[in-house]
């Protein structure tokens, strides 16, 4: 068994290809013999067809083999081939009131890297998505401030820019699990959060042109659809409404803040806050007020509806916590998923994805025993601050229940909890920030189920 | 600061500086983080206050930016029968899926979440709301859903008042009236509840062998709760 593979067949009971052939048992003969350095060549010539079954039809051509396809730009901004129409946001209807208050999923079985394309990228609205035109928009800068500016979108292109890849999450993402294991697809356990190539203006760019005063501890940014959606940002020093400091943790993100104005090379689409967003790496979604038009530097939180009703947690001591601003780590397996069905034992990959709101992923453990014994994944390059790893780890299933599992480990130490752990602090009224250990169950029959693990 | 500007904020920071005691170091943020952004020169345009007022709708937790104007119950009265009970129902109890302005009285609510049976789907002003400014920041920026921005200010103050009527907010009475001095006064049921976060609340072990003992006790979807279908992308076969 290759050190770096993980396995449903306890060590030392395996035997590699047990429906033997005469050919079989005497390359196991001959590597027997052989010095042990041959032993990894000789695995792979005893594996070579062995125990699958044989393709006799002679070949035929595809249809496509005889004609000629479509011109240049009849499609003129391209989409994916009719093959994949299955692959689409979705939303879950008894969610929300109607789709104008609502929230789409990404869905992550069917993607392979580490970026969200554009027309997938969930959907998260309080009065829903607008097309704001550019040529008429501005961004207005203000509060405690030597200078209050307004800045037009061609502005702000003009000024210095960045760019750099993050995840955006919903800290929504897993609500619906909670209380007990509800949806049977990745899709809608793990689809609030997408990630994307952003390029704007930093926000302390913007700070050093207006002169933000010293004293300022707080900023909020206001959108211009319909909610004129207006969250609270901590700066250093940040205090609560009560005089209650915000942890440290949370009051340097803002520098890492930027103002986008594209979204994996183009334009933000109007879904995501088109012409101009506020992108806050590691925060929650929620504040990364999509259609920007207002940035205002104070000294203290507005404590608006967002933060006092929608993105709060009711522990079990009665109490309501404020400001859990982090998507702390997080990490599935997007394939094997609920989406999937195995298609007989034998070698799989494992793949998942991995992200933290604190910075990058160090580590990714998975295990397929339900947690009792774990193997170090494979980071896929690139690694990097706050933004979706990929991790690999080859599979061996022998067709046996199996109970699989992903375990991120950030920069800082954090490592991702267990839901009884996340139980046992939040109790069953949280809705938001539920980054807890997904397991998935492999049935004998190569289906995949969501399931908890309660007492471990 | 501008001049314009002290007028603006002279009454939030005085209010701030009374109500907080800590040492005005702590009140900074990190200049440092401003060292490494560029100079910009020629980009953008100065703006009056004056000029940003109609776009300054925020009004903070303590009153801070509240408007002039006022309103009355009885005048909420109509305007919530016209424009809001469509949706949140004739008493506030909520309509067609559409949030409630009354949940469970505030010890219910407690009680339920101490107790660990559900408490967040009966929440309402009178449990999970912290202050009676921010509710007229929302009704009058948000609200109605479907022309939101569309109250004058005194509609706004007066459907406010009257949902904070409407689910028995001590203090608001059928004869008050809410205008930028009264509503930083109410205290709010929930107010007493709000606790802020104070970092990572789990930690976990990063074990690697042998890391429990017993088997795990697994569950699977209880059929009682709710169930999606993701049509064809489901159980698709691997290739
Ligand atoms: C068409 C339905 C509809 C109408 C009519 C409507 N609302 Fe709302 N209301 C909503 C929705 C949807 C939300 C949640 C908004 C969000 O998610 O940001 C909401 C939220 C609220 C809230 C916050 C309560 C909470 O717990 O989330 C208040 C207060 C409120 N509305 C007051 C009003 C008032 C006052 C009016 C009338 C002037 C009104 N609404 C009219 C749909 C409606």
């Amino acid at each position: 068994m290759s050190e770096n593979m993980i396995n449903t067949v306890p060590e030392g009971t395996k035997k590699t290809g047990e429906a033997s052939s005469d050919r079989r048992k005497f390359l196991r003969k001959s590597v027997a013999l052989a010095a042990g350095g041959a032993a990894i060549a000789a695995t792979s010539a005893a594996n070579a067809g062995d125990g699958l079954k044989t393709w006799t039809t002679p070949l035929k051509n595809e249809p496509t083999r005889h004609m000629l396809g479509r011109g240049v730009v009849s499609v003129p901004y391209g989409l994916p081939s009719k093959y994949e129409s299955g692959v689409v946001r979705r939303n879950v209807g008894w969610l929300t009131a109607d789709t104008i208050a609502s929230i789409s999923f990404t869905p992550w079985q069917d993607l392979h890297g580490i970026i969200t394309p554009n027309g997938l990228h969930f959907e998260r609205y309080h009065a829903g998505a607008v097309d704001v035109d550019p040529s008429k928009h501005h961004l207005v800068v203000h509060g405690m401030v030597k200078q209050p500016m307004i800045f037009t979108v061609d502005d702000l292109k003009r000024l210095p820019s960045h760019t750099a890849i993050h995840f955006l999450e919903c800290p929504a993402n897993g609500a619906m699990e909670w209380r007990g294991v509800q949806m049977d697809s990745l899709q809608f356990t793990h689809g609030m959060m997408s990630c994307s190539e952003w390029t704007g203006v930093k926000l302390t760019t913007l700070m050093e042109m207006v002169g933000v005063d010293p004293k300022a501890t707080w900023f909020y940014g206001e959108g211009t659809d319909g909610s004129a959606l207006q969250r609270s940002v901590p700066m250093e020093g940040a205090v609560d409404q009560h005089g209650r400091p915000i942890p440290a943790e949370y009051t340097s993100h803002y520098r890492d803040a930027m103002v986008c104005y594209a979204q994996n090379g183009e334009a933000l689409r109007p879904e995501n806050g088109y012409p101009i967003r506020l992108f806050i790496p590691g925060f929650e979604a929620n504040i990364s007020t999509k259609y920007l038009r207002r940035l205002m530097f104070v000294d203290k939180p507005l404590v608006t509806y967002q933060e006092t009703k929608h993105y709060i947690e009711v522990l079990p001591n009665g109490m309501v916590r404020q400001y859990d601003l982090v998507n702390e780590a997080n990490s599935v397996i997007n394939y094997p998923c609920p989406d999937f069905k195995l298609n007989g034992k034998g070698t799989y990959e494992i793949r998942g994805i991995a992200w933290s709101g604190y910075g990058k992923i160090a580590h990714v453990d998975v295990s397929v025993d339900g947690g009792k014994n774990w193997k170090q994944a494979n980071l896929v390059e690139p690694v990097l601050n706050k933004c979706v790893t990929k991790f690999t780890l080859p599979f061996e299933w022998d067709g046996e229940e199996a109970l699989i599992m992903s375990r991120a480990t950030d920069e800082t130490g954090y490592v991702q909890p267990t839901l009884k752990q996340l139980r046992e602090v939040r109790g069953f009224n949280s809705i938001y920030h539920k980054n807890s250990i997904q397991v998935w169950k492999i049935e004998k029959t190569g289906e995949v189920k969501n399931v908890q693990i309660e007492n471990v | 600061m501008s001049k314009s500007k002290m007028s603006n904020w002279s009454l939030g920071l005085a209010a701030a500086a009374v109500a907080l005691t800590l040492s005005a170091n702590a009140f900074a943020f990190d200049a440092a983080a401003l060292k490494s952004a560029p100079k910009v020169q020629g980009v953008g345009m100065n703006i009056t206050d004056a000029a940003i007022k109609p776009w300054n709708i925020s009004y903070f937790y303590d009153g801070t930016n509240l408007p002039d104007g006022k309103g009355t119950v009885s005048a909420g009265e109509k305007i919530y029968q016209e424009q809001c009970a469509m949706c949140h129902g004739d008493f506030g109890e909520g309509a067609h899926g559409y949030p409630k302005m009354v949940g469970d009285p505030v010890d219910q609510f407690e009680a339920s979440a101490k107790a660990g049976v559900d408490a967040v789907s009966n929440r309402g002003l009178n449990n999970n709301w912290g202050n009676a400014p921010t509710l007229m920041d929302m009704i009058h920026r948000h609200m109605p859903f479907y022309a939101p921005g569309t109250l004058t200010t005194d509609e706004a103050y007066s459907v406010t008042c009257y949902v904070m009527n409407l689910a028995s907010i001590p203090g608001v009475g059928d004869d008050f009236v809410c205008d930028k001095t009264s509503l930083p006064k109410i205290k709010m049921p929930g107010e007493p509840l709000y606790v802020t976060n104070s970092g990572p609340d789990t930690a976990n072990q990063r074990c690697m062998k042998d890391c429990y003992k017993g088997t795990p006790f697994v569950v699977e979807k209880a059929a009682s709760i709710g169930n999606v279908s993701v049509g064809k992308v489901k159980a698709k076969d691997t290739q």
